[in-house]
């Protein structure tokens, strides 16, 4: 079977962070936002600006892509970080582990963490396959799919933002040609 | 006693004439205050709690004694459903009674992850100051150059100042210009997003030279059985999701068009759906507290108008009730550019409008003249207006700003009988939201006569009448594709209350029909339960707009929070021994208000003449509603004297057996 990936669709996303309680809750056993796996990068425009500046409201969530080349496993002095080939999953073997933090130096997205309590990194191991955070999103915006369709929220998503933008196009047309869009 | 899971651990009791603050453990605070948690849980039980053993007689809420208590719940940052909210209390600024509201965005979770349950605020501090909670480590911050500043600006300002590291990594509660001029009900600001409306916190906030609380947290919360509470909230937003017939209607139109609006009900408020229109929505999806899956914010921006461009997370429904029935607003962008201000500058929207359109009404009988307005020429739908009074009413600005800045119950004491006459919607020198009492349903507008925090309707707010709507008036049903009929048996059926209460209420066997509703049958009960639900989810904390019988029809019930606190605790708890937490609480505060300022059945009423004249529309058009049978068997089924005082009996049952010694009560 192809191995899977945690696809994020950000028109979906409302910011509420579910996916990242139940990550540490799951995982962890106790209910965190610095120890979830899963992060959701926020930029909270209204907060910040004043009433006459235009601001803008961004959630993007962060979280392992379990990369066909992975920097993280590649980094590793201690050849900690493998594929779990059943998962597709990059997992930390912590018994060989050392807390030398290569990984997040390696890791392009920010997606390795590292718990100064454990004194361990940590990153996002596919739930053995079964990604909670996947599962409890309440708005669907984060999918569980192949690697090879990842691309498909977005294609879906433009698709039908072609069939809303067609009468605006149309109306432009007319607009040009020195006609009235609608009699 | 060790802590009970899905406590954060640590109270934090902040005196700022010192200025220092105390770190105590939660079970030392529990010690303190004789609090057994599972009888107050958290929130509202708290607040409670506390200010019955710190406040035993009336006091100038503006002074250093008052306290602002902010309180989480067990809930609070957990992985449970909407778990987003806490409580924030203090003595009234409007009522000099007991006072708390509501509010969520990422505060109340971070202040749990810095590892607090608890925080009191006392004192005065000696120049603008603002505290910041980092995890563990309490420090305090001169504000003179934040003083002044609108709540964007400020929250901007203080993260800026105290080195945040990523964006939104410091959660900020913070007062704008109308709390720091004391105007009487201005609400602190979340993160410039979410108010614990209505509680006059702001004031007090303003009051003690506290600019601001900022929060950063990055610990964990414990939890009792991890997996099993996963399962239990999984399991209660599927159910949600599957059979709330509300969410469909919410998931679309979210709180700009609630159900009176798309009901026609009985607002004039449909053009307004319609005229969502005039705004792009930037973001498909609304936006939300923490794990919530019916999230109320909308990302929107202004397509026409003066205020063309402008974006705005919000476009709620105290903002539509209040610019459509006290501001008569009709344009989009008039009432959205007016949630934005309010929200900037800190006034409580409804207070607010009630003073605004109370001094149309005083203007256009003369009551008031040009003279007494500093020149403003008092109407209705005028955006612009607003705006103007908005600004010199937060900065105290002239004779009119600071007539309109002490609110409605002081705006007619001071201009005497006439003004009297024609006062709008008001118990306990607090004004309601709405200007007529009557134009909502029986439940909705009795939840104002025994609210501990006076006139608005919010501790019971009840829309069982206003979903199912009578005669012609079926748009909302229609719109969900069912008919009334439908719709009434669902959701009696999916209603999370014992069969016995049902058959109370609703008869025998359980029924909802148009006599049910123009009639009184039931309703007293209906209140109390509701009342006492209401009452829980303040503890818990969660929200409201995903509870039972409030904005969702069906929503969570006390079962589902049984379930998921049980699995976060770990105790075993029940619907029953939950409702109690809740009238137990609600007792408190009403035991509390009777001791601080006499509030008894002589102050369960309206201060103005309207509530007793027949109405013009809706139910009670051409009819009086009959608030005072009403009451007397409110007053019976809770168990408290004809003349409103919870008897030594109820009082015991509910195990508060001190406060009844407290009360001196002879029966």
């Amino acid at each position: 079977m192809e191995e899977k990936t945690i696809v994020f669709d950000p028109v979906l996303c409302t910011g509420c962070m579910r996916c990242m309680t139940t990550c540490s809750t799951y995982n962890n056993g106790a209910t965190s936002l610095s120890r979830a796996r899963i992060h959701i990068m926020r930029h909270e425009g209204h907060a910040i600006t004043r009433i006459d500046e235009e601001d803008e409201l961004i959630f993007q969530a962060f979280t392992c892509q379990q990369c066909d080349k992975p920097y993280c496993s590649y980094f590793c002095p201690a050849r900690a970080i493998a594929r779990n080939t059943e998962t597709g999953a990059m997992v930390i073997n912590y018994d060989k582990c050392i807390g030398c933090r290569m990984c997040i130096v390696a890791c392009p997205f920010g997606a390795m963490r590292y718990d100064s309590t454990k004194k361990q990194t940590f990153k996002c191991q596919l739930c053995d396959g079964d990604p909670q955070c996947v599962k409890f999103c309440p708005q669907e915006a984060l999918k569980f799919l192949p690697k090879g369709m990842a691309n498909i929220p977005n294609i879906d998503r433009l698709s039908k933002k072609i069939v809303e933008l067609r009468p605006t196009i149309a109306v432009e047309v007319s607009v040009t040609e020195g006609k009235h869009a609608s009699s | 006693m060790p802590v009970p899971k899905g406590y954060a651990g640590k109270v934090a009791f902040i005196d700022l004439s010192k200025p220092e603050a105390r770190i105590v453990s939660t079970d030392q605070f529990f010690a303190e205050y004789g609090i057994e948690p599972r009888l107050w849980l958290g929130g509202d039980g708290f607040i409670a709690k506390i200010l019955w053993k710190d406040i035993t007689k009336a006091i100038d809420p503006l002074s250093p004694e008052n306290e602002i208590v902010v309180a989480t719940g067990p809930y609070t940052g957990t992985a449970a459903p909407q778990a987003g909210r806490s409580m924030l209390g203090c003595i009234s600024p409007e009522t000099g009674g007991y006072s708390s509201g509501s509010f969520g965005w990422y505060f109340p979770a971070t202040l749990k992850y810095a590892g607090f349950d608890v925080i009191v605020v006392r004192g005065k501090a000696a120049k603008p100051t603002y505290v910041f909670i980092d995890d563990g480590e309490i420090s305090f911050h001169d504000a003179s150059k934040i003083w002044g500043k609108e709540t964007g600006e400020t929250v901007k300002a203080v993260r800026t100042e105290l080195g945040e590291r990523y964006d939104s990594e410091i959660r900020v509660l913070s007062i704008a210009p109308a709390a720091e001029h004391l105007v009487l009900y201005s609400p602190p600001a979340g993160d410039a997003t979410s108010c614990p409306g209505r509680s006059g916190g702001g004031t007090v906030m303003g009051s003690k030279n506290l600019k601001a609380i900022a929060v950063r947290g990055t610990g964990e919360i414990p939890i009792h059985d991890p997996r099993g509470l996963l399962d239990a909230s999984y399991r209660a937003v599927k159910k949600f999701q599957a059979e709330e017939p509300t969410l469909k209607l919410w998931k679309e139109e979210g709180a700009t068009t609630d159900l009176s609006v798309t009901a026609e009900w009985p607002m004039t408020g449909h053009e307004l759906g319609v005229n969502r229109d005039a705004a792009d929505f930037p973001k498909l999806n609304n936006a939300g507290c923490l794990n919530c899956h019916a999230p109320c914010y909308h990302w929107l921006q202004l397509k026409e108008g003066k205020h063309a461009g402008l974006r705005q997370l919000g476009g709620h429904m105290t903002y539509i009730t209040t610019g459509l029935r006290n501001l008569g607003f009709e344009k989009f962008d008039d009432w959205i550019y007016y949630e934005r201000l309010t929200q900037e500058l800190g006034l409580d929207p409804a207070s607010f409008s009630m003073a605004f359109s109370y001094a149309v009404d005083l203007f256009m009988k003369g009551i008031l003249t040009t003279e007494d307005t500093d020149g403003l020429v008092m109407r209705r739908a005028d955006g612009e207006l607003v705006s103007e009074v908005a600004k010199r009413v937060s900065y105290r600005q002239g004779k009119f700003g600071n007539l309109l800045a002490d609110g409605v119950a002081n705006m007619a004491k001071k201009l005497g009988p006439e003004a009297i006459a024609i006062m709008p919607q008001t118990v306990k020198n607090k004004p309601s939201i709405q200007r007529d009492s009557k134009l909502q349903a029986l439940m909705w507008s009795f939840g104002a006569l025994t609210n501990p925090r006076g006139g608005d309707w919010l501790r019971v707010h009840n829309v069982w009448e206003l979903a199912f709507l009578p005669e012609s008036r079926d748009t909302y049903p229609k719109y969900i594709g069912m008919t009334n009929l439908q719709l009434y048996e669902r959701s009696l059926e999916l209603l999370d209350m014992p069969m016995e209460l049902k058959k109370q209420i609703f008869g025998d066997p359980p029924k909802t029909d148009v006599a049910w509703i123009r009639g009184t049958n039931g309703k007293a009960r209906f209140t109390v339960w509701t009342e006492n639900f209401v009452g829980l989810f303040n503890t818990v904390v969660t929200c409201m707009f995903g509870a039972a019988t409030q904005f969702m029809i069906v929503g969570f019930g006390p079962t589902t929070y049984a379930e998921v606190l049980s699995k976060i605790t770990g105790w075993d708890l029940t619907y029953d021994e939950l409702m109690k937490v809740g009238e137990r609480s609600v007792t408190l505060q009403r035991a509390f208000n009777y001791r601080l300022k006499g509030w008894d059945a002589k102050d369960d009423k309206f201060q103005d003449k309207a509530a007793y004249e027949p109405g013009t529309v809706g139910i009670y058009r051409n009819r009086i509603v009959p608030w005072e049978p009403i009451l007397k068997e409110y007053y019976q089924i809770r168990g408290w004297t004809p003349d409103g005082v919870p008897t030594k009996a109820t009082l015991k049952e509910l195990k508060l057996d001190d406060v009844a010694a407290e009360l001196n009560l002879t029966v």
